[in-house]
C-alpha cells in the first residue's frame, strides 16, 4: 500500500495508535476509580448495617448465656411486646416468620425503598426463615454458600471468658444487579444483607458512556490536530523535495524557500541551497569552461575553413597555396596547443596526472629555463637578470620548468621593449622561493584575482594569434598545487608584475 | 559595393578579404575595434562584418555606438552560439548573425541579404527593361542571354541598379567600388561605365551631367 510508505500517514498512525492506547488507559482507570469509589461508599455502608445487625443477634439475652440466637427473642424484642408475641419463645423458627427489627436497627433497613438496603434470615438448613419486605425474592440460599460460611465459622476463635468473635462478614458480592453479603449467625442461621444496585450500575454504565465519549472527542480532535501539525512539519520537506526536482530537472537555480530558518528542517533546507548554490556554480564554470574551450576552437576552424574554401574557389598559384597552406598549419598548430592544454588540465583535474616526487636541483632547473627562453628575450630586446641561490626543491622537474618556462615568456612577452626581467630563487621559511618579475604594464587590479582563471583574458580579445590558449596560468596553478605550493601574483599598473611560486623543498 | 570587415584574427581576416575581393567587393579591412569604428564611421560601408570578441574595443560597444550615426548593415561573427548571445547582438542593432565556424558560402549569402534589405529590396533580382540583374548569382542577362562582365562592371552594375531612379554621384561610386588599397586613376571609373555601356547598350546608364551617374 503506498499510503503506509507516506510519513505522514505513518506519523499519524503512530501518533493515533499511542493517543489510543493513553486515552484508553486514562478512561478505564477513572471508569475504575469511579467504580471503585461507589462501592466503597456503598460497602461502608454494609459494613455500618452488618456490625449492627450482627452486635444485636450476637448480644446474649438476659440470663440465657453468652450464645445469642434466634431461638430466643433477643432483648430489644422483649420490650417491644407488640412485635413479639410470648408464644414465640417457644417456637424460634415460627418466631423468625414475624421477626422484627429493632426500630433503631430496622431503620438502616428502609423496607419501602427498592433501592433501600434489605436482610435476608436463613435457617441452618438454608431455607428462607424472614426477611425485610424490600428483599428480593429467593427460596433459598444455595448449598455451596451454606458450605462456605460453615467452613468459616469452624474457624471461630473461642477465648475463656469472652464471647467468641463471629468471622467477619466476606466483603459483598455482587449477585445480579444486588450487591450482598451473607454471614452466619452463633447459632448456625445466615443472613443475608444486600442491596439493589442497579441504579448505580446503571449510572455507572452512563458514566462509561460518557468517558467513552469523551475520550473519543479527544481522539477526533487529537487527530485532526496530529494530522495538521504532520502536515505543517511535513510541509518544509514538500518544499525541500519539489525544489530538489526540479533542480534534478536541470534548473539550478531553483532555491528551497526557508521561511523557518531556526527550525530543524529550515536549517536543512538552508544547508541544501547552500549545496545547490556551489552546484550551480560548478555547473556555471563547467559550462563556462566548455564554451571557452569550444570557443577557442572556432576560431582556427573558421581559418582553416575559410582559407580553404578561399583558395579552391578557383586555381591559384603555388605561392598562394603555400600561403593557405601555412595559414592551416597555423591553425593546426593553435588547436594542437589548445587541446594539450586541455588536456592536461583535465588529467591534473582528475588527479591522474603521475607527478615525480625528485629531489632535483631547482636552481639548475631555472637556468635552464632561463636559457631556452633568451632567444625570445633577445628578440624582444629583454634582459633577463637571475639571482638563483643553489637550492633543491622535491617535485617533477619537468613540470616545474614548464611552470618556469610560462612565466619567464609571459613575462618576456608582456615586457616593453627593452625591459628586464628579474628571476630570483631562495630559501625563505623553508620553502623554495621562486619570484619573476618583469617591467611590462602590470595587470589591471580588477583582473589581477581572475588571473589564474581558465581562459580569463584582460583585454577580452584573443590572443590566441601569439600562441596564448589563455590555459597558461591555470596550468601553472594546477602544477604548483598538485606539489603542494602555491602561487601568487602582484602588479603595479606601468611597473610591472610579480609572480611568487612556492614550492616544498622536503618531501 | 564596399564592406569593411573587422576581425582581429589575421589569417582570417586575410582570407575572408581575398574571398569577398574575388567575389566582387571592395574590402577594407580593420585588425581592432579601434580602427574598425574609426573606419564605419568614416565612409558609407554597404555592409560591416564584425566579430564580437575584438581587442581594445569589443564588437557589441562598436555596434552601439556605430548605431548613433549610421545605419550600415551589420553582419555580426562570433564563436559564441548562445541564444542570449544572439539575442544581445540583434537587439543592439546587428542585422543578422554568424557563428564560427562558418561556410564562406553562408557568410556571401547572409551578406548579399542584408545589403538588399538595406535597399528595401525584397527578391534577388532587378528588371530594368530587358536587362535583369541577379544580385544572388551575380549574373546579368540581356533578353535572357547572359552578359559577361568583369567583377567591378558588375558591382557597378549592381550598385546603381540597387539605387535604381536616384542620381549616384561619382564619389559615391568611388567610395562603394573601390577599396581603401586602390589606387584608382580617376579614369578608371569612366573606363567602366563606357565598357557597361559597351556591352548593355549606350542608354542603360545615363550620364547626369555634373552630378553623376543614373540608371532609370
Amino acid at each position: 500500500m503506498k499510503i503506509f510508505n507516506s510519513i505522514r500517514w505513518r506519523l499519524q498512525m503512530w501518533y493515533g495508535l499511542i493517543l489510543v492506547v493513553v486515552l484508553a488507559g486514562f478512561g478505564f482507570t477513572a471508569f475504575q476509580m469511579e467504580r471503585g469509589r461507589l462501592f466503597n461508599r456503598i460497602d461502608d455502608e454494609f459494613h455500618r448495617r452488618v456490625n449492627e445487625l450482627g452486635n444485636f443477634l450476637r448480644r446474649p439475652p438476659p440470663g440465657r448465656g453468652p450464645r445469642g440466637s434466634f431461638d430466643g427473642p433477643p432483648p430489644e424484642r422483649r420490650d417491644d411486646p407488640e412485635n413479639i408475641p410470648d408464644q414465640d419463645r417457644e417456637h424460634p423458627l415460627q418466631a423468625l416468620k414475624d421477626f422484627r427489627l429493632p426500630p433503631r436497627i430496622a431503620n438502616q433497613f428502609d423496607e419501602t425503598d427498592t433501592n433501600g438496603f434489605y436482610y435476608i434470615i436463613w435457617g441452618t438448613d438454608g431455607h428462607r426463615l424472614g426477611s425485610s419486605t424490600n428483599a428480593p425474592e429467593r427460596p433459598s440460599l444455595p448449598g455451596s454458600a451454606i458450605a462456605r460460611l460453615q467452613g468459616q465459622s469452624r474457624n471461630i476463635v473461642n477465648l475463656p471468658g469472652q464471647p467468641p468473635i463471629p468471622p467477619e462478614p466476606s466483603p459483598p458480592q455482587m449477585l445480579g444487579n444486588f450487591r450482598e453479603t451473607t454471614f452466619s449467625t452463633q447459632s448456625g442461621e445466615f443472613i443475608t444483607v444486600g442491596r439493589f444496585i442497579g441504579r448505580e450500575l446503571h449510572d455507572l454504565q452512563f458514566a462509561a458512556l460518557e468517558l467513552v465519549g469523551i475520550g473519543s472527542g479527544i481522539l477526533l480532535f487529537g487527530l485532526v490536530g496530529g494530522w495538521w501539525m504532520a502536515g505543517r512539519a511535513i510541509r518544509p520537506i514538500q518544499d525541500i523535495s519539489s525544489a530538489a526536482v526540479k533542480i534534478s530537472a536541470g534548473d539550478l537555480s531553483q532555491r528551497i524557500d526557508t521561511a523557518e530558518t531556526e527550525s530543524e528542517l529550515g536549517k536543512l533546507a538552508a544547508v541544501l541551497n547552500s549545496t545547490f548554490a556551489r552546484l550551480e556554480t560548478s555547473f556555471a564554470q563547467q559550462q563556462q569552461f566548455t564554451s571557452d574551450a569550444a570557443h577557442e576552437l572556432r576560431t582556427p576552424v573558421s581559418v582553416m575553413l575559410t582559407q580553404t574554401q578561399t583558395a579552391l574557389n578557383r586555381d591559384r598559384t603555388a605561392p598562394e597555396y603555400r600561403e593557405t597552406l601555412a595559414a592551416c598549419q597555423r591553425s593546426a598548430q593553435r588547436m594542437r596547443r589548445l587541446i594539450e592544454s586541455l588536456l592536461e588540465l583535465a588529467r591534473l583535474d582528475a588527479g591522474q596526472e603521475q607527478l615525480k616526487r625528485l629531489t632535483f636541483d631547482c636552481a639548475a632547473t631555472v637556468h635552464e629555463c632561463t636559457e631556452a627562453v633568451s632567444p625570445l628575450a633577445e628578440e624582444r630586446g629583454v634582459r633577463i637578470i637571475s639571482e638563483l641561490e643553489p637550492l633543491n626543491c622535491v617535485g617533477d622537474p619537468e613540470r616545474i620548468s614548464q611552470v618556469i618556462t610560462n612565466l619567464l615568456t609571459n613575462a618576456i612577452q608582456y615586457n616593453r621593449i627593452g625591459g628586464q626581467v628579474r628571476v630570483s630563487l631562495k630559501s625563505e621559511k623553508g620553502l623554495g622561493t621562486l619570484i619573476v618579475s618583469d617591467s611590462g604594464v602590470g595587470i589591471p587590479a580588477a583582473d589581477l584575482p581572475h588571473v589564474f582563471e581558465r581562459f580569463y583574458r584582460g583585454d577580452k580579445a584573443r590572443s590566441g594569434s601569439n600562441g596564448h590558449s589563455g590555459l597558461g596560468l591555470a596550468i601553472c596553478k594546477a602544477i604548483i598545487e598538485a606539489h603542494g605550493g602555491t602561487i601568487e601574483v602582484t602588479s603595479e599598473p606601468e611597473r610591472g608584475t610579480t609572480f611568487t611560486v612556492r614550492l616544498p623543498t622536503t618531501a | 559595393m564596399r564592406i569593411l570587415i573587422v576581425e582581429d584574427e589575421p589569417d582570417l581576416l586575410r582570407s575572408l578579404a581575398q574571398a569577398l575581393r574575388e567575389e566582387g567587393y571592395a574590402v577594407d579591412t580593420a585588425p581592432d575595434g579601434d580602427e574598425g569604428i574609426f573606419k564605419a564611421e568614416s565612409y558609407d560601408y554597404d555592409a560591416l562584418i564584425l566579430d564580437v570578441m575584438l581587442p581594445k574595443l569589443d564588437g557589441w560597444e562598436i555596434l552601439k555606438r556605430l548605431r548613433k550615426t549610421k545605419k550600415t548593415p551589420v553582419l555580426m561573427l562570433t564563436a559564441r552560439d548562445q541564444t542570449r548571445d544572439r539575442v544581445r547582438g540583434l537587439d543592439t542593432g546587428a542585422d543578422d548573425y554568424v557563428v564560427k565556424p562558418f561556410d564562406l558560402e553562408e557568410i556571401f549569402a547572409r551578406l548579399r541579404a542584408i545589403i538588399r534589405r538595406s535597399t528595401s529590396k525584397t527578391t534577388n533580382t532587378i528588371e530594368i527593361g530587358d536587362v535583369t540583374v541577379d544580385i544572388a548569382a551575380r549574373t546579368i542577362l540581356q533578353s535572357d542571354k547572359p552578359v559577361e562582365l568583369t567583377a567591378r562592371e558588375y558591382a557597378l552594375v549592381e550598385f546603381l541598379a540597387l539605387h535604381r531612379g536616384e542620381v549616384v554621384t561619382r564619389t559615391q561610386l568611388y567610395e562603394h567600388l573601390f577599396d581603401e588599397n586602390d589606387e584608382t586613376l580617376s579614369n578608371l571609373l569612366d573606363v567602366h561605365v563606357s565598357n557597361v555601356r559597351k556591352k548593355l547598350g549606350a542608354e542603360f546608364i545615363v550620364t547626369r551631367r555634373g552630378h553623376g551617374y543614373c540608371i532609370e
